[in-house]
């Protein structure tokens, strides 16, 4: 069992009479990929802004080691990759990730590698404004892989990409993890998620369903009777969401 | 800018937004007009000056009136507040929402180190470079004046150019305060542009009220230039402008914290508007000007100065004028004014039932100006300053002061024509602006 690297409990987020984020309680785990799984309106990307910082949650806390992280402290730990962004987009891609190593102090011997891994060196002289959907998003996943904090929350890493691509950044962000980072990344495609997480958390109208691996999902789906023995990551998630 | 090679997050901030400037289409264009505007303000300037230094064949008496300051460098540094008012503002609300709207604000928020006022202060340093560069030119225009045998008072141009400064400054604070507090960049610019506009209605229904009003008013951005640009330098203009400044850019910083609640930060902007206004008000108590003007024109002559610097009982003035009536505006910024700055213990009152003057009760002595230095009284109706020196020299005891020539000026007529400058300004500035913004983009595709 890998040990927890960070306790989320009882996350809420409201916006007026809706629920984003009810109680959302969970555990994220050194060196894990974990996967966010729910469907649009879930409140995955508010989970995740809400842990980055960049959004105020109306109540909960993060632990680690069983203290209660600060948002400074929190931004020690934690690097988020919104989905959907084209940061500085009058600006290099060379640019954008030569400024991540050196204003966040990031991984700069990592910087070639995660350039070549993500098929990036023939754009790199690419302003961000110009690229394709899929070319920013491995831009800005690149941005992430680079900065510093040890746990990296990514919103959608998938989406925009191809089948290939998709393959591509997988066995990037495994071999991430492997290296000893942690990720938690929100995906909406089954598949993409089975390819890529260790764990997932199961996440539906603000409230967390349930989280565990895809054999511990299975036996919780089917302990509440609502999946076969043996049912694949997508029956769960249909089932438990 | 510094090498970002192994500095610190916030030279890396400072180079970005270096970056990020240098990308703007918006700051190429204020570059690109600021020669034009400028060089219109000069070209015509000249012209005027010239004619009325007997360029024309125009009276000889007028000329010796005539001071660069009034006739060149207000209308030519006028075009920096037409940019710092309409062309500035836009560049200022891009540098914050460019930032915003691409979503990069996000990720430079995850570093723990920099907080958002760091972030602030480097948009406002780099925003104000920017601005510097734009002043290049007037420094051009003052190059062209000289050349032309034109004479400079360099305190005056210090000045003025302060001014301008301070101006650029508050514009800069309050277009970043409206791009962090609003939610698109057009709605940034209409409050942008509604605080100017809010600015000048004030000074307009201010105009004539007296008391607070008139008060208030000598601190909005355009009566603030004025007094630089009537060579006056005022301590409290300074620090109000600058306390309104800092407290535009703390309500940035404040706002840019997206990760707080948004009622935790209203609570700290009202402490912030709360903390900026007693500041303003410190700073606007603090007594301290300087008359850097070459004809004095914010003094009385030496002669008259020194008389009234000798009277050290307290002087007590009851002006019976209407807000509207003109003499009493003539007296508040002449007169009035200058004893004020003369003498250590004036308190005038304007008394009136009505607001312009023209329907006053009959017997009230409207029109009168009742002067009281001790147990002495004395009536006068005249706003003229000499009149107005005498009557209070002679209440004090002593003698009348004499006519005389000794303080007045000579003024620096010019009669020359503006060689080049059309050239300069029209041509030669825009296209190089416009060919550096080009190859900018081009060296860096953008």
């Amino acid at each position: 069992m890998l040990p927890d690297t960070l306790h989320v409990t009882d996350l809420t987020k409201t916006y007026g009479a809706l629920h984003a984020l009810d109680a959302v309680t969970l555990s994220i785990r050194t060196g894990e990929v974990l996967g966010l799984i729910g469907p649009n309106g879930a409140g995955k990307t508010t989970l995740f802004e809400c842990l980055a910082g960049v959004l105020p949650a109306d109540r909960g806390s993060v632990h680690a080691g069983g203290a209660a992280l600060d948002a400074k402290a929190r931004a020690d730990r934690l690097a988020y990759v919104p989905d959907g962004i084209a940061p500085w987009p009058a600006q290099t891609i060379r640019w954008a990730l030569d400024f991540t190593v050196g204003y966040f102090g990031g991984r700069a011997s990592e910087r070639d590698a995660v350039v070549r891994a993500l098929d990036l060196e023939a754009l790199l002289d690419q302003p961000i404004g110009t690229l394709s959907k899929g070319q920013r998003k491995r831009t800005v996943l690149a941005i992430g892989l680079l900065m510093p904090q040890p746990v990296l929350l990514a919103d959608e890493p998938f989406d925009g990409l191809d089948l290939r691509q998709s393959r591509e950044v997988a066995a990037v962000l495994r071999a991430h993890a492997a290296a000893g980072r942690t990720l938690f990344l929100s995906i909406h495609q089954i598949n993409d998620a089975a390819r890529v997480c260790d764990r997932f958390v199961l996440i539906d109208r603000g409230h967390v369903t349930a989280e565990g691996t895809v054999d511990e999902l299975a036996v919780q789906a089917a302990a509440r009777g609502l999946t076969p023995a043996g049912a694949s990551l997508e029956e769960i998630f249909l089932a438990l969401t | 800018m510094p090498s970002p090679s192994a500095a610190a997050p916030f030279s890396w901030l400072l180079a970005k937004e270096w970056r990020e400037l240098m990308a703007s289409r918006a700051w190429w264009v204020m570059l690109a007009l600021t020669g034009p505007l400028v060089g219109l303000s000069f070209i015509g300037a000249v012209r005027s000056f010239s004619e009325m230094s007997g360029g024309a064949g125009g009276p000889a008496g007028l000329a010796e009136a005539l001071t660069p300051l009034d006739g060149v460098f207000i209308p030519t540094f006028g075009a920096f507040d037409l940019i710092a008012t309409f062309l500035l503002p836009f560049v200022a609300i891009r540098a914050v929402s460019g930032d915003i709207q691409s979503g990069a604000h996000k990720i430079l928020l995850q570093q723990p180190r920099v907080s958002t006022r760091t972030m602030v202060a480097a948009k406002g340093i780099v925003l104000f470079a920017g601005c510097l560069i734009a002043s290049l030119a007037g420094v051009l225009a003052c190059a062209l004046w000289t050349s032309y045998g034109g004479a400079t008072s360099l305190p005056e141009l210090v000045n003025l150019s302060l001014g301008h400064a301070l101006h650029a400054a508050l514009t800069i604070a309050i277009a970043v305060a409206a791009a962090a507090t609003t939610e698109h960049p057009a709605t940034a610019a209409i409050v942008a542009l509604g605080v100017t506009v809010g600015t000048w209605a004030y000074e307009f229904i201010s105009l004539g009220r007296g008391g607070w009003w008139e008060a208030l008013a000598s601190y909005m951005p355009t009566a603030m230039l004025r007094g630089f640009e009537h060579g006056l330098f005022r301590i409290s203009a300074v620090l109000v402008v600058s306390a309104i400044t800092l407290g535009g850019l703390t309500i940035a910083a404040i706002w840019l914290r997206i990760g707080q609640p948004a009622r935790r930060r209203v609570v700290l902007s009202v402490m912030a508007g709360a903390l900026t206004a007693a500041a303003a008000f410190g700073g606007a108590m603090i007594p301290g000007d300087l008359d850097v003007s070459e004809n004095r024109r914010n003094s009385f002559t030496e002669r008259e100065g020194a008389a009234l610097e000798a009277i050290s009982a307290p002087l007590r003035i009851n002006a019976r004028l209407a807000p509207e009536d003109p003499r009493r505006f003539d007296l508040e910024h002449g007169a009035f004014a200058k004893l004020r700055r003369t003498m250590k213990d004036v308190d005038i009152v304007y008394t009136s039932s009505t607001a312009t003057g023209l329907f006053e009760p009959q017997g009230t002595g409207y029109g009168e100006i009742w002067y009281a230095l001790g147990d002495k009284r004395v009536m006068e109706r005249s706003t003229a300053e000499p009149i107005i020196v005498n009557t209070i020299i002679e209440l004090s005891g002593a003698p009348a002061l004499a006519d005389g020539e000794e303080d007045s000026f000579a003024g620096h007529p010019l009669v020359a024509q503006p060689v080049g400058a059309a050239w300069l300004f029209y041509i030669i500035w825009p296209v190089a602006a416009l060919s550096a913004g080009f190859f900018n983009r081009k060296r860096r595709p953008i």
